[in-house]
């Protein structure tokens, strides 16, 4: 009688204090197992990639590493590499110049002043 | 489609039901959705594609009826029709058995696709049970499919292997749709499994069913009586809402909740 009402009350439905965070081990487990079966990249050359991209970000931008994270994504026709960085600030100051890299219309009238004295 | 409504002869839609991973549940998903879709006035045939190791006969019941089976088909040692056995309970559902003698690579894609081709105006679905892994049975069971349903558990291994599988369909130009199965909604609320979100993030394919885990699938198989005959059952049910799907209506897929306080009390006690 005790052992039964034990039982229906045994199985609650509240998140269990002891191994709450299971399901998101498993995520990241997936998460790591599935990008070196989608790429195909050994453990070494998945760690070497890393360490090469972090190197190459790392010279224009601090970036904090802990949030360096590798992904590739398939969606329904295509997969893609993601590459999460986390940026903190640029690393060096830019020039006057760099600043209008991104507006194409200045960017052409600074060529052509550039261009007229030579 | 087109074929189907623009000419009087029928051409069936053939879905390979495959995962990578064994025991996820592939066989009783065929089983369960042939027996839905001829519930629903389909015709349907099922094939067992897994050589050797055959047990879609079992499930449905059928395996004391055998007399020919796929391979005899595709030797040309009988006629398509002599191999076929109709389901004890429904006249629309039709069992293609494999061979239990013979080995994997005993017959190859093309042997396969000429055996489908024979059965595809006979029917609307044909279904064919892929054997687990990713060789010569896989290979075979994906000749001729026109899309494939991918059967997962929300288990790191199991989804694993999926992914794998999704990934050779799509070399393959074949569109996979995802079912999960065995899932335990109060697991997911507590923490300690994935959910259906999770999995269909992970996989990135169009999701066409979860399926709870439920003893009454293991009772339909003892009695080798396909679940979805079981009104009551929630996976039976499951079940025969994906068949839905898979004729083009338009059903939801519910959320899958955890079970209240006093559902739990009546399961116990036996009422519910």
């Amino acid at each position: 009688m005790f052992a039964g009402l034990k039982a229906l009350f045994s199985r609650s439905n509240e998140p269990s204090a002891t191994s709450s965070a299971s399901k998101s081990v498993a995520k990241s487990r997936l998460h790591f197992v599935l990008v070196q079966d989608r790429t195909g990249l050994t453990n070494d050359e998945m760690a070497k990639f890393k360490k090469e991209l972090v190197g190459v970000i790392q010279k224009y931008f601090m970036i904090s590493e802990d949030g360096f994270d590798i992904n590739y994504k398939r969606e329904s026709d295509s997969t893609t590499l993601v590459i999460n960085s986390p940026v903190k600030v640029r690393r060096i100051a830019s020039k006057s110049g760099d600043d209008e890299a991104g507006k194409p219309q200045q960017d052409e009238t600074e060529l052509q002043s550039t261009a007229q004295p030579a | 489609m087109t074929n189907n409504s623009a000419g009087k002869k029928n051409v069936a839609e053939i879905i390979v039901v495959t995962s990578g991973k064994g025991g996820v549940g592939k066989t009783t998903t065929t089983a369960s959705l042939g027996a839905a879709l001829a519930v629903k006035g389909k015709r349907v045939l099922v094939v067992d594609a897994d050589i050797g190791l055959r047990n879609l006969d079992v499930i449905l019941g059928l395996e004391s009826r055998i007399v020919f089976n796929l391979v005899d088909v595709a030797k040309n040692v009988c006629k398509p029709s002599q191999a076929v056995i109709k389901s004890k309970k429904s006249a629309n559902l039709h069992l293609l058995p494999a061979s239990q003698t013979d080995d994997k690579d005993v017959i190859g894609e093309s042997e396969v696709k000429a055996v489908l081709d024979q059965f595809r105006r006979e029917y609307h679905f044909i279904l064919v049970d892929s054997p687990a892994g990713i060789e010569q049975g896989f290979k075979n069971a994906c000749a001729g499919a026109d899309s494939a349903l991918i059967v997962t558990t929300p288990e790191v291994p199991a989804i694993r292997d999926a992914d794998r599988v999704v990934g050779l369909l799509a070399s393959r130009g074949i569109e996979a749709r995802l079912i999960i199965n065995r899932l335990d909604p109060d697991m997911v609320r507590r923490g300690d499994m994935l959910s259906v979100q999770d999995v269909q993030d992970i996989l990135g394919i169009e999701l066409i069913g979860v399926i709870e885990r439920d003893e009454s699938v293991i009772v339909a198989a003892n009695c080798g009586e396909p679940v979805v005959y079981n009104a009551k059952s929630k996976a039976g049910q499951a079940f025969s809402r994906i068949a839905g799907r898979l004729c083009g209506e338009n059903i939801p897929i519910p959320m899958v909740t955890a079970e209240t306080f006093w559902e739990r009390v009546g399961r116990r006690l036996g009422v519910a």
